[in-house]
């Protein structure tokens, strides 16, 4: 419970935090802006565009929040690399008999972190689909629970990328090259049928049911077509690997 | 834990970086309980040492031992009894003092009963609720000071903790380092300043290039060795009496510098001579001219 404790006490004054979740929040405004705004503002202008109409709008919220994965990879990256430049923190982590336990403090910190961060952004979604999305309805109490498992299951996933990137490479800046290579890399290959088995991109986007009112739009989701156990897999597969990652890369010395 | 061995142990120890050699086939101990300067140029191999005792580094040979136990698979239990302050101390600057130290107890997996204590040892009870970033850098070295004091260590390890320190701060500093030692406590500082080191430690190591130049306890290093001998104007007639007796004798401005401490027997053999110095005195070295002299170096 102390390493819970000291990492939450570490995160909660850092900056990091709050600029990174006020990026994503304009990054998921920007969405909603195109997505729901313009069409209300500019109908004659967003002639083509797909209407978002309550309730489906906020599953469309949920999934552009919680899709937006650079967030816990460059998350996990500079808080993790920050520690490993400093010996103390590096010895704790590198060196202690607690070495699963310091790494999983950590993990579950930022994992919980980037899950706020990911409902920060839907609730702004939500507020303006609210003032702006034509329709009625709101989201069933089942509906929100699956946002947040289902944000949680991606925090978690791409966290663990995150860890395991900066572990391996031990310095901020190539651990956030190699990070958001992954993730474009993964984004486009996501759309090849034989990756998109493994894809996490894949997996992460098609937790959420998407269809932009029935126009077929998630038949063009990649992962539109694989079984929620099969997503499952997938995330936990890839959240297994980067940990197990994660501990070889902080057990090396010398990186 | 072994108790008769020293606190750290150092064997052979190579360490290459590419086609740079930082560590050459390095020996050294340092006992129990004293407070041991650990010093060499910038470059010299100081944090890489520190980096490879602490298991940070992975030397491509040779053997480290600390507090008896082996490096690397007594890790585990060496970093429970050692506390570190190398390269950035690690502090959170948006966190006053207090917090700081909890922090550094829960994530290194103490109690945090000592931290009043650590705090008041330090000097440091009464900023304990100001932050971190607002501290001067002699503060922010003392609060590591306590961060790795908080469990209770028997061996300290500070990477140039006076680097950067006002004379007021090097002070203060240097009395927390000399309380620790007086408790029996191993303590280890580097330094590439010669200065530093003389003012602080009782045994020291001296490091070039990644090779031991010298160690030994520092009076035998500085003082007792030599003795200053001026007779003016028989400076050489004084030279050829003390040679013909057996000493090693060395002419410089001031006049000879003869290589014994036996004072009261130079004395009697220039006498017999008819030779009556003005002064014979015991010549204190410096660590400097220690160091220039064992390596024929300058200091960088």
């Amino acid at each position: 419970m102390s390493l819970f404790r000291a990492e939450y006490r570490k995160l909660s004054r850092r900056k990091l935090f709050p600029i990174m979740t006020l990026l994503l929040v304009v990054f998921v405004g920007l969405g909603a802006f195109f997505l729901i705004v313009f069409g209300e503002i500019a109908p004659e202008a967003a002639e083509g565009l797909p209407v978002l109409e309550k309730p489906e709008v906020y599953e469309v919220g949920a999934q552009q929040a919680a899709t937006q994965t650079w967030y816990p990879l460059i998350f996990a990256v500079v808080l993790l690399g920050g520690e490993l430049s400093t010996t103390v923190w590096a010895t704790s982590l590198t060196r202690d008999s607690r070495k699963v336990r310091q790494i999983l403090a950590r993990f579950s910190t930022y994992s919980v972190a980037t899950l706020i961060a990911f409902l920060v952004a839907f609730a702004f979604w939500v507020v303006l689909a609210l003032i702006f999305a034509p329709g009625e309805g709101f989201m069933t109490g089942t509906q929100l629970v699956g946002v947040v498992w289902k944000s949680a299951l991606i925090a978690i996933a791409w966290t663990a990328v995150g860890t395991a990137a900066v572990s391996l490479l031990r310095s901020v800046g190539p651990a956030i090259g190699a990070g958001l290579a992954i993730y474009f890399a993964e984004s486009f290959l996501a759309l090849w049928d034989p990756w998109e088995n493994v894809s996490l991109t894949a997996a992460s986007t098609a937790l959420f049911t998407v269809d932009f009112g029935g126009g077929g739009f998630a038949g063009l989701v990649p992962g539109g077509g694989l079984e929620t156990w099969h997503k499952l897999v997938i995330i936990a597969g890839w959240t297994l690997v980067g940990l197990a990652l994660t501990w070889w890369g902080l057990q090396r010395r010398d990186a | 834990m072994t108790t008769g061995s020293p606190a750290i142990r150092v064997r052979g120890l190579h360490k290459r970086y590419g086609r740079t050699h930082a560590l050459n086939g390095l020996d050294f101990d340092i006992p129990r309980g004293q407070l041991t300067g650990f010093l060499g140029p910038n470059g010299a191999g100081k944090t890489t040492t520190f980096r490879a005792i602490l298991g940070l580094t992975n030397p491509n040979e040779g053997e480290i031992e600390v507090l008896g136990m082996p490096v690397p698979s007594g890790l585990p239990e060496i970093v429970k009894q050692v506390g570190v302050i190398v390269e950035e101390p690690g502090l959170i600057k948006p966190l006053n003092g207090r917090t700081n130290l909890a922090v550094a107890a829960d994530t290194l997996g103490f109690g945090h009963d000592r931290i009043d204590e650590m705090l008041d040892f330090v000097g440091l009870s009464a900023d304990a609720h100001r932050k971190t970033g607002d501290y001067s850098k002699g503060m922010r070295q003392r609060l590591a000071l306590a961060a790795a004091m908080l469990g209770n260590p028997d061996l300290l390890i500070l990477d140039e903790p006076l680097d950067g320190l006002d004379p007021a701060g090097q002070h203060a500093f240097r009395a927390r380092l000399r309380d620790l030692a007086a408790e029996g406590r191993s303590v280890v500082v580097s330094s590439h300043d010669l200065a530093d080191i003389e003012a602080l430690a009782d045994y020291v190591v001296v490091i070039d290039q990644g090779r031991l130049v010298t160690e030994g306890p520092l009076e035998t290093m500085l003082g007792g060795r030599n003795t200053r001998v001026r007779v003016a104007g028989q400076e050489e007639a004084a030279a050829a009496v003390l040679e013909a007796a057996g000493y090693e004798v060395h002419r410089d401005d001031v006049g000879l510098i003869v290589v014994s401490s036996e004072g009261a027997a130079i004395v009697e053999a220039l006498a017999r001579a008819g030779i009556y110095p003005d002064e014979v005195r015991p010549e204190r070295s410096t660590l400097e001219s220690v160091f220039l002299g064992l390596t024929g170096m300058t200091v960088r």
